[in-house]
């Protein structure tokens, strides 16, 4: 199934259009999930439902969106990741981008590790190993 | 159980909005099963008093033009919390386009700050007589019983006070 | 008003498909405000028939150990609306089901017509819900839910394929 990036993205979007009810061009590659698109966390679990059935894929828990790395308060210090926390997330999230998240691991800011992009790489990668 | 999901109109612009009231009680008795140890506000009832909010404006904007308005489309209903007896639901309902045959809406539903449901919704109108002209008398009962129960609920009161607004939508 | 929105269980196929009826009746109060001298089932009690037949689904599937809550309807789309004296007859098809959730595909006919699609997501452990204090037990499937599971026979009904529903 060699699907272009262009394609993917065109499926996640009309995955994220369904799901989050915003219009198309609301859904670019850098628009934050919970920011921009106003999902919420049941939310979550119908995008991950709904990109298995579209791309005929598995996502087994955790691997898109890692909650339990994410919900873990031993992570967490004084409001921001440790760094124990931040190597666990980088290593669970190849597909997430963290520049901005390690320059300032504040915990209110991690929501916006899960852009359209992420949701894209992920997709991408997880199509080429099939 | 009197099927009225909207205990009083608080807000109304015609074409536009509404915000509506209902205060849940334990004495509604179909709680006594949702749940028998834990009474919470069924979520398809908030999404009936939406419903039922987005038909008291198209009726208010359309002067009572059709009488039957029922849902034709929801769309990602959301819940996020539950709503116990003696709290009140808040509905406000944003209406996207309002023509004869069909409206659609944005609402939300909070009790206090605390949202509890949201959805995206298509209704439809229309009148018996349209497929059956014999059911003309039917059309006015039913439109003549709403627009008493719109009385009730203090839509009247508040379309006079906001008359000057708009046209009725055609 | 009992919150019962099925009447019984006609097919169920465990972590699959569950068929289940629901008669609409001149005897039930609610009707005669929805509406007077027109009475029409309400759409928003036909989502819960598909909510209460997929709930029992996706309860089943899990030994009813979780409260199966319903977390979002991604779409209900009506063809018609029911009227006394029709039968409508609800397929759930459980699509997804994990720790965190459940996804169900459903279907309503009426007199084998399509009368309406009604897609639903439920959480396992009250996802969004999780500001308000949840009683730490069972509420969902309790002993009067028990009751009615009994009453609905679904042991009867699932295939006897040699597996234990």
């Amino acid at each position: 199934m060699a699907m272009s990036r262009d394609d993917i993205m065109t499926q996640v979007r009309e995955t994220l259009v369904d799901a989050l009810g915003v219009d198309d061009d609301e859904v670019t590659e850098e628009a934050t999930l919970t920011g921009d698109l106003g999902a919420e966390s049941i939310d979550f679990l119908d995008i991950v439902f709904r990109l298995e059935k579209s791309f005929n894929i598995k996502i087994p828990r955790g691997e898109l969106f890692p909650d339990d790395i994410l919900n873990n308060p031993e992570y967490v210090e004084n409001g921001k990741m440790t760094s124990t926390g931040m190597e666990k997330l980088k290593k669970a999230m190849p597909h997430a981008d963290f520049g901005d998240f390690e320059d300032d691991p504040d915990i209110n800011k991690m929501p916006d590790l899960f852009t359209v992009k992420t949701i894209v790489n992920y997709i991408e990668s997880k199509l080429a190993a099939a | 159980m009197r099927f009225v999901l909207v205990d009083r109109i608080l807000e109304l612009v015609p074409g536009q909005s509404i915000v509506t009231e209902k205060a849940l009680t334990l004495a509604e008795e179909y709680l006594g099963d949702h749940f028998p140890s834990f009474p919470v506000m069924p979520g398809v009832l908030m999404v009936e008093a939406m419903v039922q909010s987005a038909a008291w404006l198209v009726r208010a904007s359309t002067d009572f033009a059709a009488s039957i308005i029922v849902l034709q489309q929801a769309r990602n209903i959301s819940y996020k919390s539950f709503l116990p007896p003696g709290q009140i639901l808040t509905v406000s309902v944003q209406a996207k386009n309002i023509t004869r045959a069909t409206s659609e809406f944005v609402g939300q539903g909070r009790t206090g700050e605390r949202q509890v449901v949201k959805a995206r919704f298509t209704l439809t109108h229309s009148n018996l007589a349209e497929q059956d002209p014999t059911l003309a008398d039917v059309d006015r009962r039913v439109i003549q019983h709403q627009r008493e129960l719109f009385e009730l609920l203090g839509g009247s009161t508040l379309a006079r006070s906001t008359a000057t607004a708009r046209e009725p939508v055609r | 008003m009992r919150w019962f929105w099925i009447d019984k269980f006609v097919q169920f196929e465990p972590r699959k498909h569950a068929r289940a009826v629901k008669n609409v009746s001149q005897a039930e109060e609610h009707l005669h405000d929805h509406f007077p001298g027109y009475p029409v089932m309400p759409a928003s009690l036909i989502i819960e028939g598909m909510a209460q037949t997929a709930g029992i689904l996706v309860g089943h599937a899990r030994d009813f150990k979780e409260n199966v809550i319903l977390a979002k309807v991604q779409q209900a789309t009506f063809h018609g609306v029911a009227r006394p004296g029709d039968q409508l007859v609800y397929d759930a098809h459980l699509e997804r089901i994990d720790e965190n959730g459940a996804s169900i595909r459903g279907c309503v006919t009426r007199d084998d017509q399509p009368f309406a699609e009604i897609d639903i997501i439920f959480s396992h452990v009250g996802e969004n819900q999780s500001e308000l204090d949840l009683p730490d037990k069972n509420f969902v499937f309790d002993r009067q839910f028990d009751v009615l599971v009994g009453g609905y026979q679904l042991d009867k009904l699932a295939p006897q394929t040699g597996q234990q529903p």
